[in-house]
């Protein structure tokens, strides 16, 4: 029993530690991201339609919030919900984007896409235009157009004329049309491919490349650092000159030359299955299936929650030992599926709920660097 | 192929060899039709023959330009008014004192809206078949400026925007507006619109562009239509509201009002969903004026109309700076209509909701608030109010001239001739009976009111000759109908002056028939509307394709496509129209026939919706939802990019 109960307070001790750095009057060095203060939880009693939460995106007071049961928009502290009924194509909602020229919200569903402006929407199907598939899984909005990856390839309808081109295993080196991602650069097109990697579009000479997992293998990083994590993209996110590939077995970080795999076992990184990552700057915000990562590749911090309440904060600093802290409030749930990122706060879609990430005041980042059009995930 | 194809390609065949006399074409036409009062049919080629070149065709040849005024501006001082004369390139400056013209500027492009410069300076100007924004220095009328907008750029307007000077402009052909920059001129942004958008004001404020679409949008099944006021930030460049106005339609003017929170609309108030047999009461299209107060959202909309008595095709508005009146072009009667805002206002404050709601539909209302009808010339369309309220300017379109209203005792002032009003020219004259409502029962409505620019109104009738509930058609095009006999939708009138004649006053005007004269001049005029304008500049790689898809033979598997499900069989160059009627599987529960006449092709990306009945929402519907049975032409082999791809290539017809 004393042991018992002196491992319990050694433990204890170790969850609320005091980092040694500080024991030894060294201040820890400074994170290159803000860290998460609390979280606020919005679920059924609050307004929000469905427990299950696919993406979320924040923009100028306003957070949508695409859940199973409809588009909802947090505004003034209240959520107005629309779905099938006020005109969106389907009820489940599974990406966002802003179109950061007109405001537009772009919303695809599992049954089509849509065009949300000043209350109007405007559906696109495939049959009723030429969206390639009704299955969207993410929309960008960048370089005149709209782009949407569905289940039978990716979808470009030109902002002026409205006219689609269609991309997918006929036309370009995607293994497959099934695609899960799609996110633009100053000057490239990358489309997450379900079981092909990476491929990637020069918009100028419109010619493609693809990029894959050199060593074949999904739950082993035989050859680490030669390209994508693994052939399955779950999702991908380019911002600051870094795309971020998501799969369920790791993410990787390319910086246009080279290419680096993050594990769960090498690594920081919470789990493997990576739902979706939003980039602000050169830091990515890991949504797995057992928390949040945050990361700029060097410095890592890390969010679960805990069974009795409230929840855990990793942090790994560059030849530090892990700091763990005790929270009062954890995330909604821990099957993280999309972010959003404000400059005060990270909304976070669960499968439980919708989250508010509150941020501690001071963001120890780089200054503020325009976020991309794309927007939150499945 | 159907048997009845079979049977006309097998008849032409014939024909030719027996060479088949006027009297053997009558007798077909008496077997097909059933008609005994057909006229002008010679042989099979008057139905069913191909121009040998489009250059034949009427809309192809050279026609008569007239300076007709399409829109109106008056300088800050009132001392110059400027005429944008859209089919002669010109602006035309008259002095508001003498009501002469004394300068020209030209224009390339077809100039149509106008706008000043708060110090009048700078007129901006649309180019409507240019696709551009022009801007001319108001002293020296030379062209200093240019900038590319969207397709069919009509209504503009300047806003003094807290971030800069902005101009707004609406592009009728693209659906959205363009956001500009003043100095240099410059794109800011595209905004999505309603369909159609054209006229554009600002609100007292300054603060918002205020624009509102001609057409409702595609509607399905029972929907009822409505057409849009777009509700514009132009510092910010976004769409802040988006105001219905339901079974609205055809409206070309929008003004907001001093010291309230309205802006004010004429409207046509479309009752498509119900027959059109109502129109010997009065009850299918009526002019009215949506009242939006913008402070609440809510749309009230009145009728212009009264109970024995219609204004049809209510066009510009304006209103005086006092506030007190608003003085509507009603365009098909050939009067400005007065409204009294004071008496509007009393109403409003008494009007329950079911009295708003209603209001359109009670014709006795407008005796409320009319004061006053001040007959025109051909065709008001736009009106110019002068800066210190005296004078009220009127574009009379179809008369190449400008009116000038003193508006303390509403009578004419004078009238500034811009031509010499083209009563010579038979398209001219046939155009002023197109855009006339005094052949319709009462002036209820002209052809203009379902046929804007002789185009579509994208809505779909039940004309109850065929009984009510039965053969609800979709309303087509007159653009590039030259050449494409035979009309209607079951193929059966061989001519316009049969589809025009006796007949159509029977089952649509409910009034006198058009006189022979009036006939001759409205197949002159109709016969001149060329196709809507496709975009200009090399194919795209996708047209390409979709090119070789429509005229392929094969399947891309390799298997023959009939010749009768090819898409080039019935939809034959140069018209894309072999005008024969067919049966592609279309025929629905309450059609009487399932052969429908093949419409030509050309531009008819701009016609929307589609088929017979108008239940094709978009091009890609035809295919992907109503040619389950590869009936209407094989197409269900191809993939989605080559579906695409033929889309892209009917675009560009």
């Amino acid at each position: 029993m004393r042991s018992k109960a002196l491992l319990s307070t050694l433990g204890a001790a170790l969850l609320l530690a005091v980092p040694l750095r500080a024991l030894a009057g060294v201040p820890p060095a400074e994170l290159p991201f803000p860290l998460i203060e609390r979280f606020e939880h919005f679920g059924l009693a609050q307004g929000l339609p469905a427990w299950k939460v696919h993406c979320v995106l924040a923009d100028k007071g306003k957070v949508w919030a695409g859940t199973t049961k409809g588009l909802a928009v947090l505004e003034g502290g209240k959520f107005t919900v629309i779905g099938p009924e006020q005109g969106l194509s389907h009820s489940v909602v599974t990406t966002l984007a802003i179109d950061p020229s007109t405001g537009d919200l772009w919303a695809g569903t599992l049954r089509g896409l849509n065009r949300i402006s000043a209350g109007k929407i405007e559906t696109f199907t495939q049959t009723n235009s030429g969206l390639p598939n009704n299955v969207v899984y993410s929309v960008a909005v960048g370089h005149g157009a709209v782009w949407a990856a569905t289940a039978a390839g990716v979808g470009r309808r030109d902002a002026k004329s409205g006219s689609w081109s269609l991309y997918d295993a006929t036309n370009t080196l995607m293994h497959e049309p099934w695609t899960y991602a799609v996110t633009l650069s100053p000057d490239k097109l990358y489309v997450g491919v379900w079981a092909g990697g990476i491929v990637e579009q020069d918009l100028a000479r419109g010619t493609w490349k693809e990029y894959r997992d050199p060593d074949g293998e999904f739950e082993l990083d035989l050859a680490p650092d030669d390209g994508p994590i693994s052939d399955i993209s779950s999702w991908a996110t380019w911002e600051d000159g870094i795309l971020w590939q998501a799969s369920y077995f790791g993410i990787a970080r390319y910086d246009g030359t080279r290419w680096k795999s993050y594990l769960e076992k090498k690594t920081p990184l919470v789990s493997n299955f990576v739902n979706f990552i939003a980039a602000k700057g050169q830091v990515a915000w890991i949504c797995t299936d057992r928390g949040l990562t945050v990361t700029d590749g060097t410095s890592w911090a890390t969010y679960k929650s805990l069974e009795k309440g409230g929840g855990t904060l990793e942090i790994t600093r560059p030849g530090a030992k892990v700091e763990t802290r005790r929270m009062a409030t954890a995330a909604s749930n821990d099957f993280i599926l999309g972010a959003s990122i404000t400059e005060s706060e990270v909304w976070l879609a669960t499968s439980h709920g919708l989250t508010r990430a509150v941020l501690a005041g001071k963001r120890g980042q780089a200054a503020e660097r325009k976020t991309n059009a794309q927007g939150a995930s499945r | 192929m159907n048997l009845l194809r079979k049977t006309i390609l097998a008849g032409i065949g014939v024909a030719i060899v027996a060479g088949f006399s006027a009297l053997g074409a009558h007798s077909h036409m008496l077997s097909m039709s059933g008609r005994k009062d057909l006229s002008g049919v010679k042989n099979c080629w008057t139905c069913h023959g191909q121009p040998e070149s489009i250059d034949e065709l009427p809309w192809a040849k050279p026609r008569p330009h007239h300076p007709a005024p399409a829109g109106l501006a008056v300088s800050p001082d009132g001392r110059r008014l400027y005429v944008a004369l859209d089919d002669v390139d010109e602006v035309a400056v008259i002095d508001a004192g003498t009501r002469q013209v004394v300068g020209k500027a030209k224009v390339a492009g077809g100039p149509t809206g106008l706008a000043l410069d708060p110090k009048g300076t700078r007129l901006f100007v649309t180019c409507r078949s240019g696709d551009r924004v022009a801007a001319i220095d108001t002293a020296t009328l030379g062209e200093v400026g240019s900038v590319a907008v969207g397709t069919g750029p009509v209504g503009i307007a300047f806003v003094a925007a807290p971030g800069g000077d902005r101009l707004v402009v609406a592009n009728s052909a693209s659906d959205d507006l363009s956001v500009l920059a003043v100095s240099p001129l410059s794109n800011l942004g595209h905004l999505a619109s309603g369909r159609e958008p054209y006229a554009v004001t600002v609100s007292p404020d300054g603060a918002r562009a205020l624009v509102v679409s001609r057409m409702a949008g595609v509607t399905r099944g029972d929907e009822v239509p409505a057409a849009e006021i777009t509700v514009v930030d132009p510092a910010a460049i976004r769409v802040v509201s988006r105001e219905r106005m339901e079974s609205g339609h055809l409206s070309e003017g929008i003004c907001t009002v001093p010291g309230r929170p309205w802006s004010l609309t004429p409207i046509l108030k479309v009752r498509n969903l119900v027959p059109i047999t109502h129109a010997a009461q009065g009850w299918v299209l009526s002019a009215g004026v949506a009242l939006t107060d913008h402070s609440t959202g809510s749309v009230v909309e009145l009728p212009l109309d009264e109970t024995n008595g219609y204004y049809s095709d209510p066009s510009g508005i304006a209103v005086d700076p006092s506030a007190k009146r608003a003085f509507i072009a009603s365009a098909g009667a050939n009067v400005v209509t007065v409204v009294d805002l004071g008496k509007v206002a009393a109403w409003l404050a008494t009007a329950g909701e079911p009295a708003r709601k209603g209001a359109i539909d009670d014709l006795q209302l407008s005796s409320e608030f009319v004061v006053a009808r001040i007959p025109t010339g051909y065709n008001p369309r736009q009106v110019a109010m002068s800066p210190d309220g005296r004078t009220l300017w009127v574009a009379e379109r179809l008369q190449d001239s400008v009116l000038a209203i003193d508006i303390a005792t509403l009578k004419p002032l004078g009238r500034v001739a811009l031509g010499d009003g083209g009563d010579s020219d038979p398209i001219r004259r046939g155009e002023r009976v197109f855009a006339r409502a005094t052949t319709t029962f009462q002036g209820q409505f002209s052809c203009r009111s379902c046929h804007p620019d002789g185009h579509v109104d994208g809505l779909q009738y039940d004309f109850d000759i065929d009984g009510v509930g039965r053969d609800i058609l979709d309303n087509r095009s007159l653009q590039g109908l030259a050449g494409t006999e035979p009309f209607k939708w079951n193929g059966k009138n061989p001519s316009l002056r049969v589809q025009c004649g006796p007949r159509f006053a029977k089952v649509l005007t409910r009034s006198d028939p058009f006189s022979e004269k009036d006939l001759d001049d409205l197949d002159s005029f109709i016969f001149s509307l060329p196709p809507t304008r496709v975009p200009s500049g090399p194919w795209t790689e996708s047209q390409k394709r979709g090119r070789e898809l429509f005229f392929a033979t094969q399947t891309t598997d390799g298997r023959e496509i009939p010749y009768g499900l090819r898409c080039s069989t019935c939809h034959r160059p140069p018209l894309f129209t072999d005008r024969i009627p067919a049966d592609v599987g279309t025929k629905g529960p309450s059609d009487s026939t399932a052969l429908f006449d093949t419409p030509h092709l050309l531009g008819i990306a701009a016609s929307a919706p589609y088929l017979h009945d108008g239940r094709a929402a978009t091009l890609e519907e035809i295919w992907t939802v109503y040619n389950g049975k590869d009936q209407h032409g094989i197409t269900n082999y191809m993939n989605k990019i080559q579906m695409n791809d033929l889309i892209e290539y009917l675009k560009r017809l």
